[in-house]
């Protein structure tokens, strides 16, 4: 019967933050890239380490492969 | 959350206190759920799923009707705006995930509750359509064209789509009354006997869940965002490259 | 807007029965299912009689999709969409007036399936007016959402995909309502459907209200 309670808190836990590790690095990637493709240096716009470092800190796992997307969400 | 009058500095850490706060939460409520509280007299230790089932079924809705709002606003001309648009479709592609969470976690909870994988409980099976309704929804909003007739389009549709949850609700329930046997566990009631530490951990669970939707909408927002001035920056760049070959050829 | 829709439901419809698709194939097409629903669930007709009702609006639902990509397939075959847009036509009229055509296309088609499913799964056709009344409410409401999906899927290459997955989970309480109320009819107790009736109604109000506002923009955007 507890076979189910911690299944159940894996697939939701697991879930999370995978989703959570791949939206985080999908966005790390699309900033390089745009910061890339500005000519301009744009004043403000975090440097990654600050952004990326500390406000996800439920992401242990790297390399997470970006999927292809289409444009916007 | 949209971090556009704000600082990007503060946004990040704001965001970051927030990530850190729902982790916080998500962590207490799971050691609270899986250790502290005691097992329920009648359900036992799959109580324990109870902390974590509602609470997804809760964002799953929270989602659909932040993406609902937000689409009639952009459709609103007095407060039309771009990122009512990207709010939307960030709310889908979460709530999208949250649904489907409810489903897997409510059909763990069920089979050894009730027996089954499934049951057409009117809570379930309206949650399951929505999880298709989101689905739509988003590849919908995957058709290319230009940004305001993507925003335009998906909005509609967002509405066709998400006003008909409530009549499937209705539907659904008076659909299952008609056939209900009175159960010693009816599915439909997760209120049993919450009290004490219980109902802490549950409120706790519901609060922390919160703030991981919106922890993970701000980012699926700003990825969007970005997303978006890549494309605009890219038909920039082609455009220039295709003006310098006209001068030069 | 009553005009325009006249005019543009008499033009479909004229073309349809010109080109006889959706008696050629949109027919066959739901037979096809009725009878392959014959064959899934065997041929005890006491598991199919009872089932009758469900059957036949599952049905209706799959050959609503094709009614609605065969009225907008008339257009863009000629670039007409443009033309609908660049009529003049009012917007509204246009969603009533192809709403309207889908709906008495499927409305015929629901006549022949009623007389297939009282044949091939024995289903005894009582509380006629029950029947006609869900066909008549239900099958506006499922060609209002047809036609609004279908013009935001038309003239783009996925449609084909996109217009069921659009369609189907919206109208799912059209299916559940219609099949309860054709239930009630069956078994003999027409009294009974009178709820399911009201959803009907108040569904097909509605998304028709709906199409009203939002066809004009749809159509704009395509």
């Amino acid at each position: 019967m507890n076979g189910y309670v911690e299944a159940g808190y894996v697939v939701v836990l697991g879930t999370l933050s995978i989703y959570g590790a791949t939206l985080v690095t999908r966005e790390r990637a699309a900033r390089r890239r745009v910061g890339a493709a500005t000519s301009v240096a744009q004043p403000g716009v975090p440097t990654e380490p600050q952004v990326a470092r500390g406000d996800a800190p439920v992401v242990n796992h790297g390399g997470v492969e970006d999927e292809e997307r289409g444009s916007g969400p | 959350m949209p971090a556009r009058t704000v600082p990007p500095d503060r946004a990040a850490v704001a965001l970051r206190v927030l990530g850190v706060t729902a982790l916080v939460g998500v962590v207490a409520t799971v050691w609270l759920g899986l250790f502290v509280t005691p097992p329920d007299e009648f359900m036992g230790n799959l109580v324990r799923l109870l902390y974590v089932h509602p609470p997804m079924a809760w964002v799953a809705f929270l989602a659909y009707g932040v993406a609902s709002l937000a689409s009639l606003l952009y459709l609103w001309p007095r407060t039309r705006a771009e990122h009512f648009d990207r709010v939307a479709g960030a709310s889908a592609e979460v709530g999208v995930v949250f649904t489907g969470l409810t489903l897997v976690s409510g059909s763990i909870w069920g089979r050894p509750t009730w027996g089954a994988w499934w049951v057409w409980d009117p809570l379930l099976t309206t949650t399951a359509l929505l999880f298709v309704l989101y689905l739509g929804y988003l590849a919908l909003r995957r058709v290319p064209g230009e940004f305001h007739v993507r925003a335009r389009r998906s909005a509609i549709g967002a509405l066709i789509a998400f006003i008909d949850v409530p009549i499937v609700y209705l539907s659904v329930e008076w659909w299952r009354s008609l056939h209900q046997a009175p159960t010693v566990l009816n599915p439909t009631t997760h209120k049993t006997y919450v009290h004490g530490s219980m109902a802490w951990t549950l409120l706790l669970g519901f609060v922390s869940f919160t703030l991981v939707y919106i922890w993970l909408m701000a980012h699926r927002y700003r990825l969007a965002k970005l997303q978006d001035r890549e494309d605009s920056e890219g038909l920039e760049v082609a455009l220039a490259e295709r003006r310098a070959e006209a001068v030069a050829g | 807007m009553l005009r325009d829709a006249a005019l543009v439901a008499g033009k479909d419809l004229r073309i349809e029965l010109r080109s006889r698709v959706g008696l050629n194939q949109i027919g066959p097409f739901a037979i096809a299912v009725l009878l392959l629903f014959g064959l899934a669930l065997g041929p005890d007709r006491q598991v199919l009689a009872p089932a009758s009702a469900g059957l036949f609006w599952v049905a209706v639902l799959l050959s609503t999709v094709l009614a609605v990509q065969r009225s907008y397939a008339i257009e863009s075959a000629d670039a007409a969409r443009d033309g609908l847009r660049l009529s003049g036509l009012d917007p509204a009229g246009i969603f009533l007036g192809k709403t309207g055509a889908v709906a008495a296309q499927l409305l015929v088609l629901e006549a022949a399936l009623s007389l297939g499913v009282a044949l091939l799964y024995g289903a005894h056709l009582s509380g006629a007016l029950v029947l006609v009344g869900a066909c008549v409410t239900g099958t506006l409401g499922l060609a209002a959402v047809g036609t609004l999906y279908g013009v935001v899927a038309s003239g783009l290459r996925i449609r084909e995909t996109l217009l069921p997955l659009l369609f189907l989970p919206v109208v799912a309480p059209v299916l559940l309502a219609a099949t309860k109320a054709w239930d009630e009819a069956l078994a003999g107790t027409p009294g009974r459907a009178g709820g399911w009736l009201d959803v009907l109604v108040v569904f097909a109000v509605l998304y028709v209200a709906i199409g009203i506002v939002a066809f004009g923009p749809l159509l704009e955007d395509g």
